[in-house]
């Protein structure tokens, strides 16, 4: 399987940085993933939720307001203003899930765009 | 015998002093650790982000769609009107930090009034505002709170409003001065030009030969989109730095106060002793010499 790295940075410092199998990423002109190789990409990032797919085959979902994403072959950077982890891991699901949707509502994005990301995080929430 | 009283009381009240200064000295160490640690994770962020910008600038340079050419790249010759923002503490007891922030903002705005250019003055923290209205000079916009407790969204708030009167042509050029963290015991004035956008700053000789795909496919939305998110992160940044110096500065004038107390209290305890033994030797001469007188 081939890897790719990933790194997640906030103005609060870097908060993911590992290898990765695939990631779903909320960009401004749609949902798109990306897989390792990928051809070079700048992109918007909009509200939304990032879903990672790890080295283990587990997903780990990350709640985002808004930022930028730059793709190369070997590495995916995202850099976001505020992001909220949605992992089961640390026992307290719903309280992130709670924070998750609190920094969504926070932003200045379209009400679709705040319906959609807070369906997906409650969704992710359910699978828990 | 008053004398003796007053030394006595003086000694107390430095020792007093002497006790407040060394808590200053303390909290703001620890207050240092923690914007230090702010400001080490603030840098990541910031790093990614020029690098980020120059990348998407000189791909745009290439391809000589505006990218270097915009407003936001082009340096105007002779400016008219300067903005300088600077910022200060909210409070002293830091040595110089304020007064040398300040003095370099005086020499700035010597420099533009030489070559005729409006300068319009922006302060952050109450330090540099009492000291400008207490000359008489007008500010342009004040902001008292931010400089003490940096928070994103309102430094945002405050460089949004004059980034936006930048592009619309309303001033030229805008200075950002501040007093910035070196290391524990030494501070640095900075000088940085937020907009137009140095591009001798950011990296522009990493040629990347891949072809790069921008989304949305107007390079200049995210070009502005960009350049916003940049300046006001500058703003940020200075704030933080401009934090950490502050208390890094008062730990230090602190230091030296507390220093200066404990020498003093030893010169005192010694004239007070002196002092004491002086009015003992007194005292023996009277009675003797009433004894002598006495036979």
């Amino acid at each position: 399987m081939e890897l790719m790295k990933l790194e997640i940075v906030t103005p609060t410092g870097v908060i993911f940085d590992a290898e990765v199998r695939q990631v779903t990423l909320p960009g401004s002109e749609g949902e798109f993933g990306v897989l390792p190789k990928h051809a070079t990409l700048v992109s918007l990032l909009d509200t939304g939720v990032i879903v990672i797919s790890k080295t283990d085959g587990s997903e780990l979902a990350v709640a985002i307001n808004a930022g930028y994403v730059k793709v190369d072959e070997e590495k995916t950077t995202c850099i976001v203003d505020g992001a909220v982890s949605l992992s089961g891991e640390d026992g307290d699901i719903a309280k992130a899930l709670e924070e998750a949707k609190k920094l969504i509502k926070s932003t200045e994005a379209s009400s679709s765009a705040i319906a959609a990301a807070v369906s997906k995080v409650e969704q992710i929430g359910k699978s828990y | 015998m008053a004398n003796l009283k007053e030394i006595k009381r003086k000694i107390g009240s430095v020792k007093n002093t002497q006790k407040t200064t060394k808590a200053m000295k303390l909290v703001s160490s620890a207050k240092l650790k923690r914007t230090e640690e702010l400001a080490k994770r603030s840098k990541i962020y910031a790093a990614k982000l020029t690098e980020l910008l120059s990348e998407i600038a000189q791909k745009m340079h290439q391809n000589n769609v505006g990218g270097l050419d915009t407003i936001y790249f082009r340096e105007v010759l002779n400016p008219k009107v300067v903005d300088i923002i600077f910022i200060t503490a909210d409070k002293g007891l830091c040595g110089g930090f304020n007064a040398q922030t300040i003095k370099r903002v005086n020499q700035l705005i010597a420099r533009y009034k030489a070559e005729n250019v409006t300068v319009r003055l922006r302060a952050v923290g109450r330090k540099g505002i009492d000291y400008y209205r207490f000359n008489t000079i007008e500010l342009s916009d004040q902001v008292v709170g931010l400089s003490a407790a940096p928070d994103f969204e309102q430094a945002a708030a405050f460089i949004s409003e004059i980034a936006s009167s930048y592009a619309k042509g309303e001033t030229d050029k805008i200075v950002l001065v501040h007093n910035g963290y070196v290391s524990m015991i030494t501070q640095e004035i900075r000088e940085d030009q937020i907009l137009p956008i140095d591009p001798s700053k950011l990296s522009l000789d990493t040629v990347s030969t891949s072809e790069l795909e921008v989304e949305p496919d107007d390079d200049d939305t995210l070009l502005e989109a960009l350049v916003k998110r940049y300046v006001e992160y500058t703003m940020y940044y200075s704030l933080i730095d401009s934090l950490a110096a502050e208390h890094s500065a008062r730990m230090q004038a602190m230091d030296a106060a507390s220093t200066n107390a404990k020498e003093m209290v030893k010169e005192l305890t010694v004239k007070y002793n002196k002092a004491r033994q002086e009015s003992i030797t007194t005292e023996l001469i009277e009675i003797i010499s009433g004894m002598e007188s006495m036979k």
